[in-house]
C-alpha cells in the first residue's frame, strides 16, 4: 500500500468526499489561497473553487454559526479552526447552536458539520491547550482524534458522512507522520478502538499524539518483560467502553495517558467508568493518569519536563502499577 | 380595492391590510392572555412579551414565501403566527406536552417549525444571527431563490456575533436580510447606555450594506422595507440591515419589575401599531369596531379551545428525553 502523511491523508479525505458530494464545503481561515497552514486544504480551491472553498474573515464565532445554519438547511461544511485555543471563541455556537439543533428540532432538523481543529502541543502559552475534554462534556457533540494517517482519512470522511456535529481533533505532532494508506475512499467507524499493542499486564489508554508515545512504550517495557496492551479509543465520543473494559478484565491494570490537563481531563472519565463496570473486581493496583500536571504549556523547552508528558512517564506509571502490592 | 405601498414586494389588497391586523391583534391577545393564565399557574412559564413591537415581526414575515426561513429572537411571536403557526401549537409549546412541535424538548420561542420555513432560535441573544447567515448561504450554494430573515433585538447588535456575521453576510453576498428590532431596551439597559450611536442601522456601513430605519410601528412600512430588502437578496445583490424603531409596552420577562419612565410607555402606547393601523382600516371603510370585535371575539374562541385541547394532551414519556440527542441512542455513545 502507498504512504501518505497525515495531514496528506486528511486533505485526500476532504477532496474524495468533496467529489462525491456536492453538498460538502470547507471554509476557514487561510485555508483556500494558502491551502491551510498545515497543508491539508491544499489543491481543493484549485480543484472546487472559490464557492466550496471558502477563506474566511478572522470571525471564529461567525464561521462555526455559519456553518451550523448551513448544515442544518441541507450542507455538509467543514470548518477549520487554525488551532485549538481558538476554538474558545467559537463555544456558544459549537455548544449552543450545533450541539442542541437536533434535540431542539427533535430531530426534524440536524447540523451534520465537522468542525476540524488541531492541538498544536508545543507552541505558545495561547496555542498549546488541548481542550477535548470540554465538548465530550456538551451532549450532542462527537469528538473524534485521529493518531496515524490511515485514521485521518477513514475517521474523518465518517465525520463529514455523520449526521451530527463532530469535532475533529488533529495534532501538530502527527502532520507529518507517514503511514500506509488506501487510495479509495473508506471509513474508519466512529466509536470503535484499535490495539496498536496487545499484551497481558497492563492496559495503556491513549489517544491522538499520546498513542505513538505509549507504543514506544510498551516496546520498551516488553524488553523488561511486561507486557503492555496500548488501546487507542480513536473517537472519544462515542467512546468503545467495552473494549477498555474487556482489556482490563484481562491486565488487571490501568494507565490513561493524554497531554492535556489530568484534572477534569477525559482520562478521569475513563477510570471512572472503569471502577464502574465488571472490571473493578479485576483491578490489582490503582488507576494511574499520566498527563499535564495542571499547568499552562510553558514556551521554554527548559520548563517542558514536568508539563509535557513523555515516554519516561508512561513506563514510570506502568512500572508503578507492576510493584503495586 | 387594491392599494399600492411602499417600495417592494407585490401590492397590498384589502385583504392582505385587514389579515396584517388579525396576526397582530392574535398576537397581542395572546400574549396577554398567555400572561395572566402564567400569573395563574396554569402555564409553567411565562413569555417574553412583544406587546407593542407585533408591527415587526408581522410586516416582515407577510410578504415571504414557502422557500424563504426566518430565525426568530425570543420576542418575535409574529414570526411564528404569521408563517401559519398555531395558538394550539404554541400552547403545546410552552406546556411542554407530547403533541408540541419538539414534544418537550423547548418552549415556544425556541421553536422551529421546519415545515413552514422557521429555524429555531438558541437562548443566546445574537447568537442566531450567524446561522442565520449560514442558512442563506446554503439556500445560495442550492440555487434556492429563497431568502432568510434574522431577527434580533437592539441588544443583539453590540454582541460580536452580530458584527462578524454582517461582515460575513456581506463578503459571501448572502441572501439574507438582518431585521433589528430596536425597542430600546437591553432587557432593562436602555439602548443609548449600550451603544453611542444613535441608529443602529448605520452599523450596516461598516459592512459595505445598506442600513435603513424603518418606523416599526407601521406595519405596512416594515412590509415594503422587508420586501425591499428580500427582493435585492433574491436578486443576488446581498444582504441589508433594517432597523425597525419599535418599543415594547410591557417588562422584558413577566418577573422583571418595570422600571421605565411611566411617560415614556405612555407616549409610545399613542404610537399603537394595532391601533395605527386600525384607524387607517376604520377611516377607509375597510374594518370598522363591530368588525374588529367580531375578529377578537373570534381569536378568544379559538385561544379559549386551544387551551383546553392542550392541556388535554399527554405529556411525552420521560425516555423520550435520549431520543435526538444524537442519531444513534444516547447509550451507543459508550459513557
Amino acid at each position: 500500500m502507498r504512504t501518505l502523511r497525515y495531514n496528506q491523508a486528511l486533505c485526500e479525505a476532504l477532496r474524495q468526499e468533496m467529489d462525491r458530494d456536492e453538498r460538502v464545503f470547507v471554509l476557514g481561515e487561510d485555508i483556500a489561497r494558502h491551502g491551510g497552514v498545515y497543508r491539508v486544504t491544499e489543491g481543493l480551491l484549485e480543484r472546487f473553487g472559490p464557492e466550496r472553498v471558502i477563506d474566511t474573515p478572522i470571525s471564529e464565532s461567525g464561521i462555526v454559526g455559519l456553518a451550523v445554519g448551513a448544515a442544518l438547511l441541507g450542507m455538509r461544511p467543514v470548518v477549520e479552526i487554525q488551532f485549538m485555543d481558538l476554538i474558545t471563541i467559537a463555544m456558544d455556537q459549537i455548544v449552543n447552536s450545533a450541539a442542541k439543533a437536533r434535540f431542539v428540532h427533535d430531530g426534524a432538523l440536524h447540523a451534520p458539520l465537522v468542525v476540524r481543529t488541531m492541538n498544536l502541543g508545543k507552541g505558545t502559552v495561547y496555542s498549546s491547550q488541548e481542550l477535548e475534554a470540554w465538548f465530550t462534556h456538551v451532549p450532542g457533540l462527537k469528538v473524534v482524534m485521529p493518531s496515524d494517517p490511515y485514521d485521518a482519512k477513514g475517521l474523518l470522511i465518517s465525520a463529514i458522512r455523520d449526521p451530527d456535529p463532530v469535532i475533529f481533533i488533529e495534532h501538530k505532532a502527527l502532520y507529518r507522520i507517514e503511514g500506509e494508506v488506501e487510495e479509495e475512499a473508506y471509513t474508519v467507524p466512529l466509536g470503535q478502538a484499535k490495539l496498536p499493542r496487545e499484551g497481558d499486564d497492563v492496559t495503556v489508554v491513549a489517544w491522538s499524539s499520546m498513542v505513538g508515545v505509549a507504543e514506544a512504550a510498551a516496546d520498551s517495557l516488553a524488553d523488561e518483560g511486561i507486557g503492555v496492551e496500548v488501546i487507542d479509543p480513536r473517537t472519544l465520543v462515542p467512546f468503545d467502553r467495552e473494549r477498555v473494559v474487556a482489556s482490563v478484565c484481562k491486565t488487571g491494570r490501568l494507565v490513561i495517558v493524554h497531554q492535556a490537563v489530568r484534572r477534569g481531563g477525559f482520562g478521569a472519565e475513563v477510570a471512572a467508568a472503569v471502577t464502574e463496570s465488571e472490571a473493578f473486581g479485576y483491578l490489582m493496583a490503582p488507576i494511574r493518569r499520566v498527563a499535564n500536571p495542571g499547568v499552562p504549556v510553558p514556551k521554554s523547552g527548559a520548563l517542558h519536563p514536568p508539563a509535557l508528558p513523555g515516554e519516561a512517564d508512561v513506563i514510570g506509571a506502568v512500572r508503578d502499577v507492576m510493584a503495586y502490592g | 380595492m387594491d392599494r399600492k405601498d411602499g417600495i417592494g414586494g407585490r401590492e397590498l389588497t384589502t385583504k392582505d391590510l385587514v389579515e396584517m391586523y388579525r396576526l397582530m391583534l392574535q398576537s397581542r391577545c395572546f400574549t396577554e392572555q398567555v400572561l395572566v393564565w402564567y400569573e395563574e399557574g396554569r402555564l409553567p412559564q411565562g413569555l417574553h412579551p412583544s406587546v407593542g413591537q407585533e408591527a415587526v415581526g408581522v410586516g416582515a414575515c407577510y410578504g415571504l414565501g414557502p422557500d424563504d426561513w426566518v430565525i426568530p429572537s425570543l420576542r418575535t411571536a409574529e414570526a411564528f403566527w404569521t408563517r401559519g403557526v398555531t395558538m394550539l401549537e404554541q400552547l403545546n409549546a410552552m406546556l411542554g406536552n407530547a403533541a408540541s412541535v419538539s414534544r418537550g424538548k423547548e418552549t415556544s420561542h425556541h421553536a422551529g417549525y421546519p415545515e413552514r420555513g422557521i429555524l429555531a432560535g438558541t437562548g443566546i441573544v445574537g447568537g442566531s444571527i450567524p446561522v442565520a447567515v449560514g442558512g442563506a448561504l446554503a439556500l445560495k450554494m442550492r440555487g434556492s431563490e429563497g431568502v432568510m430573515v434574522s431577527f434580533f433585538g437592539d441588544g443583539a447588535s453590540n454582541r460580536g456575533d452580530f458584527h462578524e456575521a454582517l461582515n460575513l453576510a456581506a463578503v459571501l453576498e448572502a441572501p439574507v436580510v438582518f431585521v433589528c428590532e430596536n425597542n430600546l431596551y437591553a432587557q432593562t439597559v436602555p439602548a443609548a447606555v449600550g451603544m453611542a450611536i444613535e441608529d443602529i442601522a448605520d452599523r450596516a456601513m461598516g459592512y459595505g450594506m445598506p442600513g435603513r430605519v424603518v418606523d416599526g410601528q407601521d406595519v405596512v412600512a416594515v412590509y415594503a422595507a422587508t420586501q425591499g430588502a428580500v427582493g435585492r437578496a433574491r436578486r443576488g445583490e446581498g444582504p441589508t440591515l433594517l432597523e425597525c424603531k419599535t418599543y415594547r409596552f410591557l417588562p422584558h420577562y413577566p418577573i422583571f419589575e418595570e422600571k421605565r419612565p411611566a411617560e415614556e410607555i405612555e407616549r409610545w402606547r399613542e404610537r399603537d401599531p394595532i391601533e395605527m393601523l386600525g384607524r387607517r382600516l376604520e377611516e377607509e371603510g375597510l374594518l370598522d369596531e363591530q368588525g374588529k370585535l367580531e375578529m377578537e371575539e373570534a381569536i378568544e374562541a379559538e385561544l379559549q379551545e386551544a387551551i383546553g385541547e392542550a392541556e388535554g394532551m399527554p405529556m411525552p414519556d420521560p425516555q423520550e428525553v435520549f431520543e435526538n440527542v444524537y442519531r444513534e441512542p444516547v447509550e451507543a455513545m459508550g459513557l
